[in-house]
């Protein structure tokens, strides 16, 4: 097994920094699949893979929301996760991402967003405890020190977060052997099912989108795209 | 601070602001956003109450515990700010800004999570989900790009509605008709989740070529059609994820 350390530390890092972003300061969706897969992409040196990959689970996650205290899956763990285990099961033997391996990490890593939202219900506990604390050194009068406790809160969400993302790039590294010794039959089959995947989630996206009449929408947009293509196919015979 | 002392400066009330983007990092489940509040408004509080006796009673007032949307909240800092600044004059009583957020902190939540969790970030994200064949990775900038213009237009809105209009920020929000802009959102990203599955099935269709080409497309835009039914049905989204792509890759495997 080829492990390139540095690929794991830039994939730990940067689920780190999302998960900081994510949960504790400006929420601006650095942390959504699209941006944070394609992120991990370019920094692991393949911007195809987390692309593809982020728009499928941007897909797939589109209505995942913060509503009140009740949490959702974690969709940053799962876009960092896939695209580090992706990237590095590419990268580990040699050659660069395809369908295929888009597909196998997305089918062993995926459902990392269910780890990562019992993740942050775990960590909660820590800054339940933080606002206790904050709680008492005020009641002493330690105002200056009770308030700054609060930068503490996101720190236990970058370290777990980081790790299980670096984690993730490592498992890559393991798997690479494996997936690059399919029969081609396998390989050909995965590759037809990124696509299949890409549709269903699409499909996810426009019921989650909760938009009335979504249906109808989503499917004249889907015969506009069909129709246009059938058309400029003809003209360019 | 006497009767007379002017207003928050206005340095100050931009550190107030920019200690509200970070509401949420310390979120817990019993008094939610309560110590991101306290250390948000800190700076003002400091200002506000020179005397120990007052500032502790203020910074305690706002430890109770507060939940909203963390950039509608940028709406109840502002008001809070405005009542902060009665308080300390002596012009109206503490109950007035607990009052004041308790009764906000819900309905303002409900606005913010259907308008930009339910609407914008759907929106933005199925159009750059699209965007995607024609931009490649631009494609994530313009979703940040997008995003950003419309959230932080708004989250400086909603301070500078609190801070001068304080209980009657109410009105000011209500001029945005911001779920008539979520109804329209929500259809664009319908309309762009159908566009780009349709450009999904065929590209990969033309990719496969041959006579199995046009079986992939079809093939894959009948999977979606299926999952949207079945999803409806309460059928778990990652079952039918996974289902695809194996049903997919035993297709591929064989044909």
């Amino acid at each position: 097994m080829v492990v390139h350390w540095q690929d794991v530390a830039a994939a730990g890092a940067w689920g780190g920094l999302l998960a900081l972003e994510r949960r504790a300061f400006l929420q601006a969706m650095l942390s959504r699949p699209l941006v944070a897969a394609t992120g991990m992409g370019l920094l692991l040196g393949e911007l195809e893979t987390g692309l593809y990959i982020g728009m499928l689970l941007e897909l797939f996650h589109l209505g995942s929301a913060a509503l009140g205290a009740a949490l959702p899956e974690n969709e940053t763990l799962a876009a960092t996760g896939t695209t580090a285990a992706s990237a590095c099961m590419a990268t580990g033997e040699g050659g660069g991402g395809t369908p295929a391996l888009w597909a196998v990490a997305l089918l062993l890593f995926a459902g990392l967003g269910v780890l990562g939202r019992r993740v942050d219900r775990r960590l909660e506990g820590v800054s339940a405890h933080l606002a206790d604390r904050a709680q008492q050194l005020a009641r002493e009068g330690e105002l200056e020190r009770a308030v700054r406790l609060h930068g503490f809160g996101p720190l236990p969400y970058v370290a777990a977060f980081g790790l299980l993302t670096a984690g993730c790039a490592l498992a890559g590294f393991a798997l690479s052997p494996l997936v690059h010794a399919l029969p081609l039959a396998g390989l050909r089959g995965l590759a037809w099912a990124f696509p299949a995947m890409a549709c269903v989630a699409a499909a996810l996206a426009a019921r989650a989108s909760h938009a009335q009449r979504g249906g109808l929408w989503a499917t004249l947009a889907g015969a506009a795209v069909v129709l246009g293509t059938l058309v400029s196919g003809w003209f360019s015979r | 601070m006497s009767p007379e002392a002017p207003s928050i400066p206005r340095p100050i009330r931009w550190r107030v602001f920019r200690r509200s983007l970070f509401l949420q990092a310390s979120w817990n489940p019993k008094g939610m956003q309560n110590l991101g509040l306290a250390w948000a408004l800190y700076p003002a509080l400091c200002w506000l109450y020179p005397e120990p006796e007052a500032r502790k009673a203020a910074v305690l007032r706002h430890l109770s515990p507060f939940n909203t949307h963390p950039y509608v909240a940028a709406a109840i800092v502002g008001g809070v700010l405005f009542h902060e600044e009665r308080i300390a004059r002596g012009e109206e009583g503490p109950e007035r800004v607990e009052a004041f957020k308790r009764a906000l902190m819900g309905p303002l939540a409900a606005l913010g999570d259907g308008f930009f969790w339910l609407s914008l970030k759907p929106a933005v994200g199925a159009l750059c989900c699209a965007l995607v064949p024609v931009l490649g990775a631009w494609s994530a900038v313009l979703f940040v790009v997008l995003y950003n213009a419309v959230h932080l237009q708004q989250r400086i809105k909603l301070f500078r509605l609190g801070v001068h209009k304080g209980d009657r920020l109410v009105e000011g929000i209500a001029e945005e008709h911001l779920p008539v802009w979520g109804a329209r959102l929500r259809a664009v990203a319908a309309a762009c989740a159908g566009g780009i599955a349709a450009w999904l099935a065929l590209q990969f269709g033309t990719h496969q070529g041959g006579w199995t080409g046009p079986l992939l497309a079809a093939g894959c835009l009948g999977l979606g059609a299926v999952a949207y039914g079945l999803v409806a049905r309460g059928v778990s989204t990652y079952l039918l994820l996974v289902l695809a792509g194996l049903l997919a890759g035993v297709a591929g495997a064989f044909l």
